[in-house]
């Protein structure tokens, strides 16, 4: 009995030590496959081989490789969960074990989906909006456009205008505020932001209508001037 | 408010940067202790010993590498919005594209291929998070939405009366 233990011990050195050299196969490929890596393990893994993949993914290093050996390894090392008859060369996997494996893989399965489903909705929201033409980013745009190619904008503000959006927390001011409305059963989207021109001091604030009908469509552009008199500079007006 | 009078754009390079460094020192200082933590020999001294020994060594690292990537994400964006002259989420995108190339342009072409794809998709899905969350925190204070009127700078159709501003979000 005794050596048995003894012979477990051993085997589980020996694959311990040699299961060094094999980390690194397997790890690179995950960490390839790995979106949710932080980016400054991804970069140190050039230089240091000393991240651990396994840790972030949250599944073992013992797990990893021992998949990679060959079923008598695997039934070795596995010999501490497994009792002691299994020693004896049965190929066979007792149902508790397959019970418990059908399990751990339920669960990964289960969190690979939610994981998979979060990213999906992500990239949903971020195509939408970068890609939909009823989207207050391209409306932003498109808008934008059209006051940069308007004469009397150019000769107040001068070349080139910039436009920016709200101002959050960070400094960053990437959002641009809008409202949705329904008006005669037509959904219009109205936009707000700001330019400024290369003189200084002088800074507008353009308001923009769309209806989601038509792509190219403005029902009003204008551009409120902060100066005093109140200046406003009337870019288009569809209003029917 | 007086931070916001001025540009934030060279300043916001510092600002991320600084925020980076941050962020990869205490989450890279946590994963460390744990990891030291786990790898000491068997007794609680060995083991925080070893913890601390692998948060000292390892978290500055971590830290650095992230503040690098903050750094020059920031720079890279704040150079988009100088040239393209609007600020977009796009600006957001192509700085992580152009981010995770840079700093894999040790590996050759096809690594930074591949390092600016990822990078680029982490910044998309970085932004997909921030417009969900000032999308739907701003709909919470929504009320009803009012019958719009036209706004009062236009020159009046019919001679509509004027109406106070709504409120956008």
């Amino acid at each position: 009995m005794i050596c048995f233990f003894l012979r477990a011990v051993q085997y589980t050195e020996k694959l311990h030590r040699s299961s060094r050299k094999r980390l690194y196969l397997p790890h690179l490929v995950l960490n390839k496959a790995c979106l949710k890596t932080e980016p400054g393990l991804r970069w140190g893994l050039h230089e240091q081989k000393t991240a651990r993949p396994g840790c972030i993914l949250g599944v073992t290093p013992r797990a990893i490789w021992t998949q990679g050996q060959g079923p008598q390894r695997a039934k070795e090392d596995s010999s501490k969960q497994v009792s002691v008859h299994s020693q004896r060369g049965e190929t066979a996997i007792s149902t508790a074990q397959k019970v418990k494996e059908a399990g751990r893989d339920f669960t990964y399965l289960i969190v690979v989906i939610i994981g998979i489903s979060i990213t999906g909705g992500l990239f949903y929201v971020i195509f939408k909006e970068l890609f939909s033409s009823s989207s207050p980013n391209k409306i932003y745009g498109k808008a934008l456009e059209k006051c940069r190619a308007h004469p009397e904008v150019i000769s107040v503000f001068g070349e080139p205008v910039k436009g920016y959006g709200e101002m959050t927390r960070r400094g960053r001011r990437q959002h641009v505020s809008f409202i949705e409305y329904v008006k005669d059963g037509l959904k219009h989207v109205r936009v707000k932001f700001y330019i400024q021109g290369s003189e200084p001091g002088k800074q507008g604030t353009v308001h923009a209508e769309n209806p989601e009908s038509g792509e190219y469509e403005f029902r009003y552009i204008f551009v409120d001037l902060e100066t005093y008199p109140r200046r406003t500079i009337i870019i288009e007006d569809n209003r029917s | 408010m007086e931070e916001y009078a001025r540009e934030p754009c060279p300043w916001r390079i510092v600002d991320d940067c600084g925020g980076a460094f941050t962020m990869g020192v205490i989450g890279g200082g946590v994963f460390q202790a744990i990891k030291g933590f786990r790898n000491a020999p068997v007794g609680i001294r060995h083991r925080l010993r070893g913890s601390a020994n692998a948060v000292r060594i390892r978290a500055p690292q971590i830290g650095g590498s992230f503040a690098v990537w903050g750094g020059l994400f920031s720079t890279i964006d704040c150079g988009l919005v100088r040239v393209r002259g609007k600020e977009d989420p796009w600006n957001s995108i192509t700085s992580g594209a152009l981010t995770g190339a840079v700093l894999a342009a040790r590996s050759g072409p096809l690594a930074m291929m591949g390092s600016a794809m990822m990078g680029g998709i982490l910044l998309a899905l970085i932004e997909g998070v921030g417009i969900l969350l000032t999308r739907y925190t701003a709909q919470q204070f929504r009320n009803a939405p009012p019958f719009l009127e036209d706004p009062n700078q236009l020159p009046s159709k019919e001679g509509t009366p004027a109406s106070s501003y709504p409120s956008y979000h």
